[in-house]
């Protein structure tokens, strides 16, 4: 498991934490860790953007050079300084390299070109960048927040098929020693199921979805794991959760949640999750 | 079946449709108050004129097409409409504004040339600094400089106080200095030009004895706003000061271009001051003398000229220009000005107040230029119905075109410096909010105590 991480880490934005996070992975799995700098081209562009009209493209092009020049001596200076320290000096195997791109195109092109079984990173709302890796990687992603409780918070729902986040955080909670709390939530505003393919079903009533969480709920006791049942919407019973057990980390399947309150269609469901949470998200894709 | 068409579709490719939205709903504008009746007290060219008016402020603040082009569109559309003759649209065109913008850009590449005058004190120096050039410029050229120090401390992105402050002193001390002389924003200049075509002169150092209260005030007060919203968390700035003092020595000591480019320009900032309000110097004529100096001394050669001269603008502001005297000789301002107060009755406070607050805002949402060319020309045709001059109104509103704080699209100074990483945009808004608010009343208040009550702008 996780055996090899990639980090990318965006000029826009840089926690800490997320390279304390893969030391402390990278100790427990073996891992390798392949650490990105990510020169973000959208804010570039924007700088661009907003100053055609009063800058010639000589001095726009100028300015450009050294934003780039700025930010690869960040990324030296500071980041991959700091990441010396976390696993060179700890001889824990790791690489590094700067891109220039769009955070997410140059992930998922990382991800063509090797096999990765993570990627970890840090998470912030205000920046330009549009995080639409949370729905088009398939492998887990880890967004790391500062809060670290002392349990895992496994979620299931009529929106996911839950498969695989009940194994992994079974696994996850026996490696790291932390108690494991599962909760099955059946939204009430996106009244369906989602199967084993991820396809989403009609509209179920109230008594369907029952019937199926508590088929579930049983299968899980049989493994030993206990499942709050939970009923309402998908995004506040999670937070909720996560108030009430203050875990670790929160493991989260491949929701498929289309419809919001009043039926109205939900955008970016994933990035809105993590920006509510207080605490780390491991996206199971 | 539309979708269907050719062209349409190669003007989709190349347009994305909330541009064509917009250009469309400009053009119809334009189409509607030149067919709709004519209300009493309004000619039909001034009609057109307020059309052309709103398409402007369209495609401004939209920006569906560039902003120089808007200018090139007002410019032709006059004549095409039989509102101006093309010979009166392009005399405007000839205002000296344009040239001292001419002259301005291309001594304000020849100081760009070199990255120097950065030692004393950030803000302050921004600001100091946007009285000889523009404000963007002086954003670039601190952006590396500011980014190398704080790399040196170590500072990280967007989590450190003093990171943002650092930055946001760069973008705040621009805006705030660009506010200063006449070639510090060319709102400002623009709003000389448009001042001279009704027979208000204002030289060089007029400009500067209105504006310097405002920017002396400004800054300190912006500056405690920023220590205020972001308490610094280091103590220690030895290692900025070794960055400083290895920059400094990396610059080595003045080159001999650079000294003729600091002595052209003292020379070229003493003539504005001194003589130009000399009937055969005046602002634009001193600006080419300038730069003929440059020229003939070789410190400049055409090329800099291409790569530093933003000819766009200069376009952008000729159209503006004529805009602004398309509106005052139609009657169309005169009229609104009449409406507006028909509905809100006649209050000098309110007035400067709303012309106050009315630009801070739009100059937020829309580039700075854009929001001066939009309001100007209602400003100067408000003012004598609410009882001040032309020349108070273009003041307040030029001033207040300069205070763009709060987002990143507010000016080109706010991008360069958002660009570095370190202050988010919630940041920006959070202390530009605060700074805006000050710097409304600091505009509001030197606006009534000294441009009327000491100066007595209001009767000028």
């Amino acid at each position: 498991m996780f055996k090899n991480v990639l980090i990318p880490i965006s000029s826009e934005f840089y926690n800490k934490h997320v390279l304390e996070r893969g030391f402390s992975l990278a100790e427990t799995f073996k891992s390798k860790i392949n650490l990105i700098y990510i020169i973000e081209e959208k804010t570039l562009n924007q700088t661009d953007r907003l100053t055609i009209s009063y800058r010639t493209p000589y001095e726009i092009a100028e300015t450009k050079k050294e934003i780039i020049r700025e930010q690869k001596l960040a990324a030296d200076s500071i980041i991959f300084e700091d990441a010396e320290y976390f696993f060179k000096n700890k001889n824990i195997s790791f690489t590094s390299k700067i891109h220039q791109g769009e955070f997410s195109r140059v992930i998922k092109n990382e991800l063509e070109k090797k096999d990765y079984d993570l990627v970890l990173m840090g998470f912030n709302k205000e920046c330009v960048l549009n995080y639409r890796l949370f729905d088009e990687v398939k492998i887990p992603i880890w967004v790391v927040n500062k809060n670290d409780g002392k349990s895992i918070l496994a979620v299931c729902s009529n929106l996911a098929p839950n498969i695989k986040v009940p194994d992994l955080s079974l696994k996850l909670s026996k490696v790291f020693n932390l108690e494991l709390n599962m909760i099955y939530v059946i939204d009430m505003e996106d009244s369906v199921q989602v199967d084993e393919k991820i396809k989403r079903s009609d509209k179920k009533t109230e008594k369907d979805l029952m019937f199926i969480a508590e088929s579930f709920i049983q299968k899980m006791k049989e493994k030993g794991i206990n499942v709050i049942l939970l009923k309402g919407s998908f995004e506040k019973e999670v937070i909720n959760a996560t108030e009430k057990y203050n875990p670790k980390l929160v493991i989260i399947g491949r929701e498929q949640k289309k419809k919001g309150l009043l039926g109205l269609p939900v955008k970016n469901f994933k990035r809105k999750m993590v920006e509510k949470c207080n605490y780390s998200i491991l996206y199971v894709n | 079946m539309l979708i269907d068409n050719k062209f349409l579709k190669n003007l989709l490719k190349i347009r994305n449709r909330k541009g064509i939205f917009f250009i469309i709903l400009a053009f119809l504008i334009v189409a509607i108050f030149y067919i709709a009746p004519t209300p009493h007290g309004l000619t039909h060219n001034g009609q057109v004129m307020i059309g052309i008016l709103i398409m402007a402020a369209i495609l401004w603040i939209t920006e569906a097409i560039p902003l120089a082009v808007t200018g090139l569109l007002i410019m032709i559309i006059q004549p095409m409409l039989h509102v101006m003759s093309p010979n009166d649209v392009f005399s405007s065109f000839g205002n000296q504004a344009i040239f001292f913008l001419i002259g301005a850009f291309i001594l304000a590449g020849a100081i760009e040339k070199n990255p120097r005058f950065f030692t004393l004190g950030i803000m302050t120096t921004c600001a100091f600094l946007s009285f000889i050039m523009p404000g963007h410029g002086v954003a670039a050229l601190f952006l590396p400089i500011i980014a190398s120090i704080l790399i040196a401390m170590k500072i990280i992105p967007k989590q450190s106080n003093f990171g943002k402050i650092s930055m946001l002193s760069v973008a705040f001390g621009c805006s705030i200095g660009s506010l200063g002389t006449l070639i510090g924003g060319a709102r400002n200049i623009y709003a000389v030009g448009v001042l001279s075509d009704i027979g208000i002169n204002i030289t060089f150092f007029d400009w500067m004895k209105y504006s310097m209260p405002v920017v002396l005030i400004a800054l300190p007060l912006v500056w405690l706003v920023l220590q205020f919203s972001f308490p610094i968390e280091i103590k220690d700035i030895s290692v900025a000061r070794k960055e400083i003092k290895k920059q400094v020595t990396e610059q080595g000591k003045m080159s001999k271009n650079e000294f003729i480019v600091l002595i052209i320009l003292i020379i070229t900032i003493l003539l504005w001051i001194f003589f130009s309000s000399n009937q055969y110097f005046g602002l634009a004529v001193i600006a080419i003398l300038g730069c003929v100096l440059l020229f003939l001394t070789g410190v400049v050669n055409w090329k800099d000229v291409e790569k530093r001269v933003p000819w766009g603008i200069i376009l952008l502001y000729g159209g503006a220009i004529t805009l602004g005297i398309g509106i005052y000789e139609t009657g169309a301002g005169t009229w609104m000005a009449d409406q507006i107060f028909i509905m809100a009755g006649v209050n000098i406070y309110l007035v400067i107040l709303m012309m106050i607050v009315l630009t801070v805002l739009l100059t937020n949402v829309m580039s700075n230029i854009g929001a001066v060319a939009i309001l100007l020309p209602i400003g100067i045709a408000v003012a004598p119905v609410a009882g001040i001059s032309p020349l108070l109104s273009s003041m307040i509103i030029a001033l207040s075109g300069g205070l763009a704080f709060m987002f990143i699209i507010s000016t080109p100074g706010n991008a360069i410096t958002y660009s570095s990483g370190y202050f988010s945009i919630r940041d920006l808004f959070k202390a530009g909010i605060f700074a805006n608010i000050i710097c409304i009343v600091i505009v509001y208040l030197v606006a009534l105590l000294y441009w009327i009550g000491v100066l007595g702008l209001h009767n000028m």
